[in-house]
């Protein structure tokens, strides 16, 4: 029912600071879509230009085929929770749910009964009586999410909605949010710097990076084949693992040359690297593709430099030319700091940059999944 | 042990001292306005002639009347010194114009009213037994009415004062809070230099700029009008008004206004519903000030007042002018000082307003 697309939308905040430089981006009906970049890359921006409350410099905006580029926020049918809530500390929490539907002349009793529906909904059901500041941030945090959904809009827009709340209750909201989503099926976008928390509600993932679209994407696209090492850096705990290696292509045998291992690659399945023979490549790995691995079979051996317990893994980590690498190992093996182990690469899961574009390197294989 | 002990002890004597130094504080500002309160209750011949001055008001005074061959004389109690004394006319007979004076000289002197009639029958008295004392009730308000009645400039002065004060918190209120908005809201070229220089005009004193006020009020056909005074008290305390508020509406989030408007309201929607109740209270102090200053104030309203004086100026003049009642003035200070006391006492409910315990 609800699409959005944003045509080549832009903010410029004049003196030459561009909020957003371009965006070109649909929503489709009933999509929870994530936006996610590093602090400063323009989500807000973007979230603002789309609620009415920043004039585009550029571009169009519609919503389900209406342009509503320039309508006032008031009649765009859309609803925002904002980073810091702003709910208003001088109304109770009935009054804030209910701000919006007095103001459209709801009938009092359909009012009544709305705002009981969604703050059950949001289980703020008992605290309707209260004051804001009287209440928790998780709490808060309710009455905002109670207040946009009682609008009925056809977008829901977040705003780093849960940055403020402390990591346990976070991944709570996380959760009961996207329980919320799929009861109303009411198209979101949703903006978080947690990379953890885009990939565990995102439909499709929305990579931002100084104003601009780097990738779009389910979370495994994102996650599995960045588009490029921007990507494959910033998302995942711990991150990608990058070597610097050189191509080498003769005898029908690709080699990646690195200068603590080589790695034999199969000539077939990764027929692309042969044009990049003598060249710079950065192989990207993650940290659950490094596996540890008797030393007789290992690619290369390395000294356990620390060691983090995480309960079901522990993450070991390693010096190689002076870059710190990280690595996801299931619990049970035992393992000492300063002790030796053998690794290997997961050779399905390996991935290729361009050393100058830091682009990815797509490989024939990819491309068919 | 011992040294809990001293510790203790230590520590008692500190707050002794502290409590000692605070009460002492508290004495030195509560004790003028004591002073104030309890000689406006106090007849002339109280607050003049017995010394040591009584501390409270006394709500009765003793009288005596005896007789030789000049005539009648009338005598007074006075508390300090704890005999009576003579007080009005030297002697007096009791014909019916000495009588009508004497009664008007107690009822000035010391605030008790006695008919003639009663005035005579104590005479009489007098005649058969050579002396008559007797009591009388002190009408202990009498100084407030007489304050009215002798300054006959003072109820219309009043309600003046009042339209005054009034207007100047509409206007000055109105101004300095849009403009404060503006700063708090809104980016422009040379906002900051803006800002400061608003408090350039209450670096002047305000005699300096009454006289060409005069001039400009006159031009405007405003001379000697509760309009044109209040556009004079308007121009300082716009300055302050902005400066308050300004930081009031900066406390409040923008945040609350965008939601607002996202909800279902224009801009100026947002303002009313939203920024507006939430800055009462600092709104509210910007009028309690504007009210006071208004009202309180002597030096231009001198300059710029004419035959529509505002109530300080009758104060004022009366202290000036006056015979040295000081116990008519001390009345009047009070009334003075009355509305601005009432209109902070309805006003602090605003200024202490709080939402569910947490204040904006
Ligand atoms: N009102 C403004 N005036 C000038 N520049 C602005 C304004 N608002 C944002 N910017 C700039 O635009 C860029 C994008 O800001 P934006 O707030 O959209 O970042 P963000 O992705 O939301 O970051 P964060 O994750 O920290 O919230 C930043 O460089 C910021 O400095
Ligand atoms: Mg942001």
């Amino acid at each position: 029912m609800a699409t959005l697309q944003l045509l080549d939308i832009a903010k410029h905040f004049g003196k030459g600071v561009w909020g957003v430089k371009k965006l070109d981006l649909e929503v489709e009906d009933k999509e929870f879509l994530v936006l996610l970049g590093p602090s400063g890359c323009g989500k807000t921006t973007a979230m603002r230009m789309i609620a009415g409350l920043e004039d585009v410099t550029r571009g169009t905006i519609l919503l389900s085929g209406r342009d509503i580029t320039d309508v006032a926020p008031r009649n765009r049918n859309v609803s925002m929770v904002f980073q810091n809530y702003a709910v208003w500390p001088h109304m109770t929490v009935y009054d804030n749910i209910a701000f919006s539907l007095k103001l459209k002349k709801m009938p009092g009793a359909e009012i009544k009964q709305r705002v009981q529906e969604t703050a059950d909904m949001v289980k703020i059901g008992g605290l309707l009586g209260r004051h804001p500041g009287q209440l928790s941030g998780g709490q808060q945090q309710r009455v905002a999410v109670a207040r946009a959904l009682a609008v009925k809009p056809e977008l829901f827009l977040f705003d780093e909605p849960l940055s403020n709340l402390d990591a346990k209750l976070r991944v709570i909201m996380r959760t009961e949010m996207k329980d919320i989503h799929q009861k109303t099926e009411a198209t979101s976008i949703f903006v978080t710097h947690d990379q953890s928390e885009a990939m565990s509600m995102a439909d499709r993932v929305v990579i931002m990076k100084d104003g601009g679209i780097i990738q779009i994407g389910t979370p495994d696209d994102v996650y599995s084949r960045s588009t490029d090492m921007f990507v494959a850096g910033f998302i995942g705990t711990p991150p990608t693992n990058f070597f610097n290696v050189v191509c080498s292509y003769n005898d029908q045998k690709i080699e990646l040359k690195h200068s603590d291992f080589v790695l034999p690659l199969d000539s077939a399945n990764f027929a692309e690297l042969k044009e990049y023979n003598g060249k710079n490549l950065v192989l990207g790995v993650r940290a659950e593709d490094i596996k540890v691995v008797p030393e007789s079979k290992a690619v290369f051996k390395e000294k356990i430099l620390v060691i983090e317990p995480q309960g079901s893994h522990q993450i070991v980590a390693f010096n190689l030319e002076g870059a710190m690498y990280k690595i996801s190992v299931p619990a049970e093996i035992e393992m000492r700091v300063g002790g030796d182990i053998g690794l290997d690469f997961n050779m399905d899961r390996l991935s290729f940059f361009n050393k100058e574009t830091e682009n990815r390197i797509l490989l024939k294989s990819e491309v068919s999944n | 042990m011992d040294r809990v002990l001293k510790r203790n002890l230590n520590r008692s004597a500190r707050y002794t001292a502290l409590y000692i130094i605070v009460i002492g504080i508290a004495f030195i500002i509560i004790f003028p306005i004591f002073f104030l309160v309890s000689f406006s209750f106090m007849s002339d011949y109280e607050t003049f002639s017995e010394w040591p001055k009584p501390i409270v008001p006394s709500f009765r005074a003793d009288f005596m009347i005896d007789k030789d061959a000049e005539g009648y004389h009338l005598y007074i109690y006075n508390k300090s010194e704890k005999e009576f004394v003579n007080f009005g006319p030297l002697s007096f007979t009791n014909n019916e114009n000495d009588l009508a004076s004497l009664q008007k000289f107690i009822r000035k002197y010391s605030n008790c009213a006695i008919s003639t009639d009663k005035l005579r029958e104590y005479l009489k008295g007098v005649d058969n037994q050579g002396e008559a004392t007797f009591q009388l009730k002190k009408k202990i308000l009498d100084n407030y009415v007489l304050f009215f009645d002798i300054t006959r400039d003072a109820p219309a002065a009043f309600i003046r004062s009042i339209l005054v004060a009034c207007l100047t918190i509409v206007i000055s209120l109105t101004i300095g809070g849009m403009a404060g908005y503006a700063f708090a809201r809104y980016m422009f070229k040379g906002k900051n230099l803006l800002k400061l220089s608003v408090l350039f005009v209450r670096m002047f004193p305000a005699v300096s700029l009454a006289v060409p006020m005069v001039i400009i009020l006159a031009n405007m056909g405003l001379a000697d009008q509760p309009l044109g005074l209040s556009l004079v008290y308007s121009v300082g305390q716009i300055s302050l008004n902005i400066w308050v508020t300004a930081s009031v509406f900066m406390s409040i989030p923008v945040s609350y206004e965008e939601a607002s408007e996202i909800f279902g309201t224009s801009k100026i929607g947002a303002f009313w519903h939203i920024t507006l109740p939430l800055a009462l209270p600092g709104l509210a102090a910007c009028a309690m000030y504007s009210f006071i200053g208004s009202w309180n104030e002597v030096i231009s309203a001198v300059v710029l007042t004419q035959f529509n004086p505002t109530f300080p100026v009758v104060v004022y003049k009366s202290l000036v002018g006056s015979q040295g009642q000081i116990n008519l003035i001390t009345a009047g200070s009070l009334v003075q000082a009355l509305p601005a006391i009432i209109f902070t006492l309805i006003i602090r409910k605003y200024i202490l307003q709080m939402w569910g315990g947490v204040r904006v």
